[in-house]
């Protein structure tokens, strides 16, 4: 028998075009029921239209709400914007339960109060004040970009005119790390956004490649060549490297456990590119059975329950994501490199040459990014 | 703990030293010991760029590899010894940059091109080239000899090429 909520997922995944297998059992599913019924009478003031359009695509887009006339609401989201300043208020009936002023241009302001919104009726920390960083070939070289989450606010970061690639942000969007090839090999970059300041930190012989920060932005995790073998070492803003790996596998892709104790990684020891988990104090690797004989690109989702990872299947990538406390991976998009949000509930992953935003429990996915030349491996704060 | 990290130890070089170290272990990547798995790379030749002037590419055939794999095939050795031959005693720096086909996800096809490049390495410095003469750079997926997408084109692409430091 098929319940109800089975039902819903197997829509939500055939809408998005996603092949069945027998093994891709649906494991989290969300009823319509389970959405906060919340009400928009927009952002009013001289200069609240832009604040106002910014405001209802976050509420869209953030997934725990059900957009609804104020009649059937629990929860009424209003604001006025003017002088710099938007007033955002949220009541439940006759109690105000969110009050709060933002100072800064409509569009920032309204993300903030949005991430607000989400952290006071669900408890989670929101996504829509997230900077995301990926790669473009739009200038006819790969370089780094950044945008808002939702895709607008677009910025060229780099002008190396080489190949800059593999970007990673500090969870808190202050720095960002990147491989670039300018010295003619692949080193690693690591760029102040506040300032500019740009360090080459990682230059050792061979390939320095795939940095990503710990949760609090002071380490890097990386793959290096330089003993002779593709492996992961751990490197401080001093640049001092500690290998983590021994194997005679080629390693890539490190993800930090959100406690920082941890690093699930890809490795092609065994022929085709498994999961392993290892301390980031080094030791073992132990191998994460996924059911999949090719996985790479691990995400490990801020709160530590699942890991989402790339998966080849057929011809074609598809995106799968697994409870790390047991249960069976399943399939959620089709796409490469996924990025679990600060809310460990959207994903970002390319796909096609654009850049999607994924909210994993209804299956909606929304582009964020597309005609920007070809983009890929996207990133984003936490 | 330590004994048994020893004893870890131990066996893993026991394995190497005896030719069984391609028996896998399915559930462990590598044990956490410092036995090194090629032969460490010498500092950089100043100023060298393997897509810059300083560098002479295409003088020497690429060595090919099959679908995953860095392992140099014996049909591919002939490649790697007239590189061998024309630079031994000669005291030129040479970069082998590897390459791998558009299928694989950008970061893993870094890797595996570094492990392409590194193997041809290993097997100049045993045909006699100093180990400190030859660099290595992966570019993974990028600048493809054929950008089609089919079996000959991907052929064609997963490659390690020679670049000599003029």
């Amino acid at each position: 028998m098929i319940r109800p909520s089975c039902l819903l997922s197997l829509l939500a995944i055939t809408l998005l075009g996603v092949s069945l297998q027998a093994t891709d059992a649906p494991t989290i599913t969300v009823r319509k029921s389970d959405a906060l019924n919340v009400a928009f009478t927009g952002i009013g003031g001289g200069e609240g239209a832009l604040a106002s359009k910014v405001v209802q695509n976050d509420l869209t887009l953030a997934g725990w709400f059900a957009l609804v006339q104020p009649g059937m609401a629990s929860f009424t989201v209003s604001g006025a914007y003017a002088g710099g300043v938007l007033q955002g208020k949220v009541a439940k009936g006759g109690e105000v339960v969110l009050s709060k002023n933002y100072s800064g241009n409509p569009r920032l302001a309204a993300h903030q109060f949005v991430d607000d919104i989400v952290q006071t009726l669900t408890g989670h920390k929101g996504i829509a004040t997230s900077t995301m960083a990926f790669v473009s070939n739009w200038s006819g070289r790969k370089e780094i970009y950044l945008a808002d989450y939702d895709g607008s606010n677009g910025r060229q970061l780099t002008h190396d005119n080489a190949l800059s690639v593999s970007p990673a942000l500090t969870p808190n969007g202050r720095r960002i790390a990147y491989t670039g090839y300018q010295a003619g090999y692949a080193d690693i970059y690591v760029v102040d956004l506040g300032t500019g300041a740009r360090v080459r930190l990682v230059k050792f012989p061979g390939t320095n490649s795939g940095a990503r920060f710990s949760p609090d932005g002071n380490l890097l995790a990386c793959t290096m060549s330089k003993d002779g073998n593709p492996e992961l070492y751990v490197v401080g803003m001093g640049g001092g490297a500690r290998r983590l790996t021994h194997t005679r596998g080629a390693e890539s892709s490190p993800a930090w456990s959100p406690d920082a104790a941890e690093i699930i990684y890809s490795c092609d020891e065994t022929g085709a590119p498994q999961l392993y988990r290892i301390s980031s104090s080094g030791g073992s690797g132990r191998l994460v059975p996924t059911g999949f004989g090719y996985c790479t690109e691990p995400s490990w989702s801020p709160d530590g329950q699942r890991l989402a990872f790339n998966v080849r299947s057929g011809g074609g990538f598809s995106i799968a994501v697994m409870d790390l406390n047991g249960g069976s991976a399943r399939i959620v998009a089709q796409g490469e490199n996924p990025v679990w949000g600060a809310d460990s509930r959207h994903l970002i992953y390319s796909t096609g040459g654009t850049i999607s935003l994924l909210d994993v429990p209804t299956g909606k996915s929304v582009p964020v990014i597309s005609g920007l030349g070809k983009v890929t491996e996207p990133t984003w704060s936490r | 703990m330590r004994i048994h990290s020893f004893a870890i130890l131990s066996v893993t070089a026991l394995l190497a030293l005896s030719g069984c170290a391609n028996k896998k272990n399915k559930q462990y990547a590598g044990v956490d010991g410092d036995y090194v798995s090629g032969t460490p790379l010498g500092e950089r030749a100043d100023g060298a760029n393997f897509m810059g002037a300083n560098v002479q590419r295409g003088l020497y055939a690429p060595v090919q590899f099959a679908y995953d794999s860095s392992a140099v095939a014996p049909d591919q050795e002939s490649k790697v010894s007239a590189v061998a031959d024309a630079l031994k005693g000669s005291g030129k720096t040479v970069i082998v940059a590897g390459f791998t086909d558009e299928r694989g996800t950008q970061e893993y096809n870094r890797s595996l091109g570094e492990k392409r490049a590194l193997a041809v390495r290993e097997a100049l410095i045993a045909k006699g080239l100093k180990a400190n003469n030859v660099q290595t750079v992966s570019f993974g997926s990028e600048m493809p000899v054929d950008p089609a997408s089919n079996e000959a084109a991907w052929a064609k692409n997963r490659r390690a090429e020679f670049g000599i430091v003029k």
